[in-house]
């Protein structure tokens, strides 16, 4: 299951709010991957690989998990990416 | 496979703090990764690769090197200076290009950033570390004073 997601923090997916999303999919009971369009995904659950997207506030991520609650989990991290973790 | 301890060393000169006391709690709660910070000179200084390895990110006030064996170092130059836009900061290595320890990557002015209202403070951040790492890590910082190059955490 995929949800594409615009990233709303001004600063795209750097340090902070990375960490922030990071640690959110790493409490996720389904592992979680995130992918620029057209492009390879990473595990959410890596800090290192999530900075090495190098996402910018604006541009559109893909989250994907699969099982049971993948729904939900998708969900929640995509709320958070649409929040300004910056704030 | 066994991985080798790796000494990262202080990208800038200055004072070795304990993460908890950076003024980000992002940051300061170890949730970027576990590490140290260093609290540098007010001066226009050097920054200097960690460790060795490639420059998989660099920005202005933040990049990233990974070791050969996939262990991946944030240096972070000051806090919120993303809002500087780049100002005042000059790259001196390019991305993708592979950095000795202790090698010129940035030269910046902390003086210049603090005037700028924004805190100097620059945290070192172990990308990954597992918690047994980041618990052997925490007890290897080398607090006080330092030269960038000099030894500040081991990751082991």
């Amino acid at each position: 299951m995929q949800r594409t997601v615009t990233v709303a923090s001004r600063v795209g997916l750097h340090a902070r709010p990375a960490a922030v999303f990071v640690k959110a999919a790493s409490a996720a009971t389904l592992p979680v991957t995130i992918a620029k369009e057209g492009k390879e995904p990473v595990s959410a659950r890596s800090i290192l690989a999530v900075l090495g997207l190098d996402v910018r506030g604006g541009e559109d991520v893909v989250l994907e998990a699969e099982g049971d609650g993948a729904e939900d989990v998708l969900e929640r991290l995509a709320e958070l990416l649409t929040e300004d973790l910056e704030g | 496979m066994r991985i080798e301890p790796l000494s990262v060393v202080a990208p800038v000169t200055g004072r070795a703090i304990a993460l908890a006391e950076v003024p980000d709690a992002v940051f300061a709660q170890h949730m970027v990764g576990p590490g140290a910070a260093i609290d540098p000179v007010r001066a226009p200084g050097l920054v200097v690769s960690p460790v060795s390895g490639i420059l998989v990110k660099l920005k202005p006030h933040a990049f990233v090197v990974t070791t050969e064996d996939g262990r991946g170092v944030l240096v972070h130059l000051g806090i919120d200076t993303v809002n500087l836009d780049g100002g005042g900061f000059v790259l001196l290595a390019e991305e993708g290009g592979v950095v000795p320890a202790g090698a010129p990557v940035i030269r910046w002015n902390p003086a210049a950033v603090e005037a700028a209202g924004l805190s100097p403070v620059c945290p070192v951040i172990a990308l990954d570390a597992d918690r047994a790492a980041a618990a052997a890590l925490a007890g290897s910082v080398a607090l006080g004073a330092v030269c960038a190059g000099d030894r500040l955490f081991t990751w082991a």
